[in-house]
Parts: structure tokens; sequence; C-alpha cells
């Protein structure tokens, strides 16, 4: 029972995780009509349809760089499946939590941030507060990059920098070389190279994505028994992984692809191409070199370069800011929510306590749902000009 | 914190040099593509006088935009071939220089 509870939260994660992740490879294609919103969320989706198939490789031990719920083959620790697993499906569920209600807050602030910092840090607080301190992996053991430091915070601070330098030369190499030419004749030829980068963008992230959740629901199946191949992962859960953040992103966080693709630099079909290479570049080469990072960290570093690049871009600072205090405050917020849920799930026990912090989950995103509808985003004013509608919110006021 | 910090900066470097060839330098050659393509095909394609009509078409320009066009793609190709093959467990190696497909 608490285990389908788990796979639920899990399915709702992932959910989340596809449509505050759509702005990362669509937003710079909307902003500059290369495509059409619902043409440019459908072709994400489908994309990242695919690309969960194609992950292949089991994804059993992404939460082994962070907290210690698990041995390094990928079962989980013995003391926590001594009762059936509940100790170990409790935090599960907890650090779930903690992941979907933070992605809902930023969602209904239009904030770009990290869907992976938002699940791993639900796990850490719900870790720290079923385990204690040490039931989290800090730094790793000193051979390779690993535990928070190396596998979040770092890669964290420096793949946004990375990117945005990439697109910062890209933007400006483009605009040099395409001088002289007509700006209709370039819009055209960009369209098509936008399109290609970012389809590229969102197959890599239906890869590196829909495989974090597939791995959280094998370990909780692991945890009661149901499912013991610790190399598969079961097709019904890779199948539905693929679907759920398919559909996630086929809706589409319009609120969040509005601040990308209008809020944060006023975007040309160039600084689009530039932007989405850069991204794909580096989250593949990334991936490559097993440096984890998160897409969105990526894309909005490349949408900030590719400002950067163009002689004359309009940067909005300020929306920039609020950014990255989302992304400082992702981890730890998301790491709070999940303690306090596993403590109330605890002091409840058991199916009751499970059941009480779904509840709660369910009660905090349908209060975040009615909030939105109040000044709601879709595909017809995602295109809005951005400081109109800003005066707009604030004449409301 | 050292050592993982030194991993880092270690990856950190690669990524930024990978990522600046293909990255940034892909894109270069796709508006170098889109510029040869202007070239090649003249009048209003490049900017000009207004009034006067533009420069002549250039046949070579529309060659060599196409062939830029090609060499990215082909770099599009090796990377979606490198998200499919790490999905099976395998990865590209470049090892002869042209790329081949190896187990991890």
């Amino acid at each position: 029972m608490v285990l389908i509870l788990v796979i639920v939260t899990a399915l709702g994660f992932d959910f989340t995780n596809g449509f505050h992740d759509t702005a990362n490879a669509m937003a710079t294609s909307i902003a500059t009509h290369a495509l059409r919103p619902k043409v440019a969320v459908l072709l994400s989706g489908i994309l990242n349809l695919v690309g969960a198939f194609l992950s292949v490789e089991v994804a059993l031990t992404v939460s082994n760089a962070v907290v210690k719920i698990q041995n390094s083959n990928g079962t989980p620790k013995p003391d926590l499946v001594a009762d059936g697993g509940s100790a170990l499906l409790l935090i599960i569920l907890a650090g779930l939590v903690g992941g979907i209600t933070w992605n809902l807050l930023t969602w209904l602030l239009g904030l770009p941030s990290s869907s992976s910092h938002a699940l791993f840090g639900g796990l850490i607080g719900a870790s720290i507060a079923g385990l204690g301190w040490a039931g989290v992996n800090w730094n790793g053991n000193g051979s390779k990059l690993d535990g928070v430091i190396g596998k979040v915070i770092l890669p964290a601070i420096m793949s946004p920098v990375i990117a945005g330098v990439i697109a910062a030369v890209g933007t400006w190499l483009i605009y040099r070389i395409t001088t002289g030419v007509a700006r209709r004749f370039t819009d055209n030829g960009f369209r098509w190279g936008q399109i290609g980068s970012a389809s590229l963008v969102s197959l890599a992230h239906g890869t590196n994505d829909a495989q974090k959740t597939m791995g959280v629901i094998t370990l909780a199946l692991i945890a009661t028994g149901d499912w013991t191949d610790t190399k598969n992962i079961p097709f019904w859960v890779k199948a539905a992984c693929a679907v759920t953040i398919a559909a996630g992103t086929y809706l589409g966080g319009w609120r969040i692809i509005r601040t990308l693709g209008k809020g944060l630099v006023e975007i040309s079909p160039p600084q689009g191409l530039a932007a989405e290479s850069a991204s794909a570049a580096v989250i593949l080469t990334s991936s490559h070199l097993g440096f984890a990072l998160s897409t969105t960290h990526v894309a909005t570093g490349s949408i900030l370069g590719s400002g950067v690049g163009r002689p004359g871009a309009l940067v909005r600072w300020a929306v920039a800011g609020r950014m990255v205090a989302a992304w400082l405050t992702t981890l730890p917020a998301a790491a709070i929510v999940g303690a306090i849920m596993w403590w109330i799930g605890h002091a409840i026990g058991g199916l009751a306590g499970a059941i009480a912090i779904f509840l709660l989950l369910i009660a905090a995103a349908a209060y975040m749902y009615l909030r939105s509808r109040r000044q709601p985003v879709d595909h017809n004013n995602v295109n809005d000009d951005w400081d109109a509608r800003r005066e707009l919110a604030d004449a409301d006021r | 914190m050292q050592h993982n910090l030194g991993f880092a900066l270690e990856a950190a470097w690669k990524v930024l040099l990978a990522g600046l060839i293909l990255g940034a330098g892909l894109p270069a050659l796709f508006a170098l593509g889109v510029r040869s393509l202007a070239y090649g095909a003249g009048g209003d394609a490049e900017e000009h006088q207004a009034g006067a009509s533009g420069p002549r078409a250039h046949p070579i320009g529309t060659v060599a935009g196409y062939a830029c066009f090609a060499i990215v793609l082909f770099g599009v190709a090796l990377g979606i071939t490198f998200i499919v093959a790490s999905g099976f467990g395998k990865a590209i190696s470049f090892e002869h220089v042209y790329p081949t497909i190896v187990d991890k």
C-alpha cells in the first residue's frame, strides 16, 4: 500500500520534472517564433518520450551519490528493509514530496530551478531526518567526483558559467560572420538550426531525467521485495516514467518558458541557435565525463551567455538574480520540506503516516494550482511583451 | 572538499573545451553556411543599397554553404549517436580519429 503511494508520488515528480524543464529546450524556439508554442511542446514531449526509452542504462544507483540508503550494487541497506521496507519507503516518499513541493512553488513563481536539485534535496532532507547527518554522502571518499559537494554543488556552480561562456562565444561568432546578410535571410536559416539544436536538448533531457525516477521506483520495488534484479528495470516502470515525463513536457511549464524566453534576454534566432547548441554540447559532453549537472542550470547559463555575447543586447540582470537565488535555495528548501514530511510521517507512523504526507502534498499542489489561475500563463500569452505585462501586474496590486 | 574541487575543475575544463568546439564551433560553421548561401543567392539576400539591385549570384557560395551544413549535420548525427549509444551501454571512441562505437 505504501509502495503504491511511493510509485504514484514518484510519477508525480516525473510529471513536474517534465513541465518544469520544457523551457530548457523550447523557450528560445518559442520566443523567436521558430516554432508555434503548441508545436514546440509537442515536439519536445515526443523527443522526451523517445529519449526516456533510450536510457537502457540502469539508473538504480542514482541516489547513491548523495544519500546512503543503498549498497554500492544498488540493493537497499539491509537495516532499512528489515521491517518489510517501510523505513526506506518513508524516506523516499518524504523526499519525493519535498521535491515536488519545491518544483511546484518555483513553477508558480515562474523560476527555472533544477528538478534534480529538488529531488536530491528532498532525499537529503528525508535522510537527515531518518538516519541523521551521517546518512548523507557529503563529500565522497576521495577517489572520484562524488557526494553532495562533488555531484551537486560544484557542477551547479560551474556548469552555468561554462554554458554561458560557450553561448556567448557562439553568439558573438555568429553575429560577426553574418554581418552583411539580409535579416530575413538569416532568420529563416537560423530557424532550422534552432529547431535542430533544441530537439537535441529535449532528447538528452529525456535520457537523463526520466532515469532518475525510474531508479527511485525500482529502488522502492526492491525494498519491498517486489523486484530483485539490480541490473534491470521493470519494463512497466520504464514505460510509465517515459510517458509521464513526456506528458509533463507536453503540458508545458508556460510560466517558466516565459521567464526563460522573454524575461531574461530578448532572444533573436541567432542567439537561440547559439544558446541551444551550447546547452546540447555541455549536457552531452558532461554526461560523457560523469559530470552530473542540471539541464536547467545549463540552459539558463546559455541563454544568459547569448545575451552577453550579442553586442547591445538587453540582459535583465534582476531576473537573472532571482534565478540564482532560486538555485541556491532549491536544495536546502526541498531538504527542509523532505525532513518535515519524514517527521510527520514517522510521528503518525505506518500506513497512516504515509497517507498523511501524501494528502499534505495533494493539498499543497491544489493550493498552488489555484494560485496559478489568478494570473495564468499559457500558450496564448507566453510571448507577450515582458515589461508591459510587468507593469500591468504591478498596477493590479 | 579539496579532492572534489580538483576532480570538478579537471572535468570542467574538458567540458569547456569540447563545448567550445561543438557548442560554439558548429553554430559558427552553421552561420558560415548561411552566409555562403546568401553570397551564393546574391540579390536581396545580402544587404545592399536601397534601389540598386543586389550583388549578383555566386554559385560557389551555394556549394560552400551546403558543405558547411553537411559538416554541421554530421556533428549533430554524432551527438544523437552518442545519446543512443550511451543508452545501450556503449560509448563513442575517437581512438582511430574517425568515431567508432565501443563498449563502455
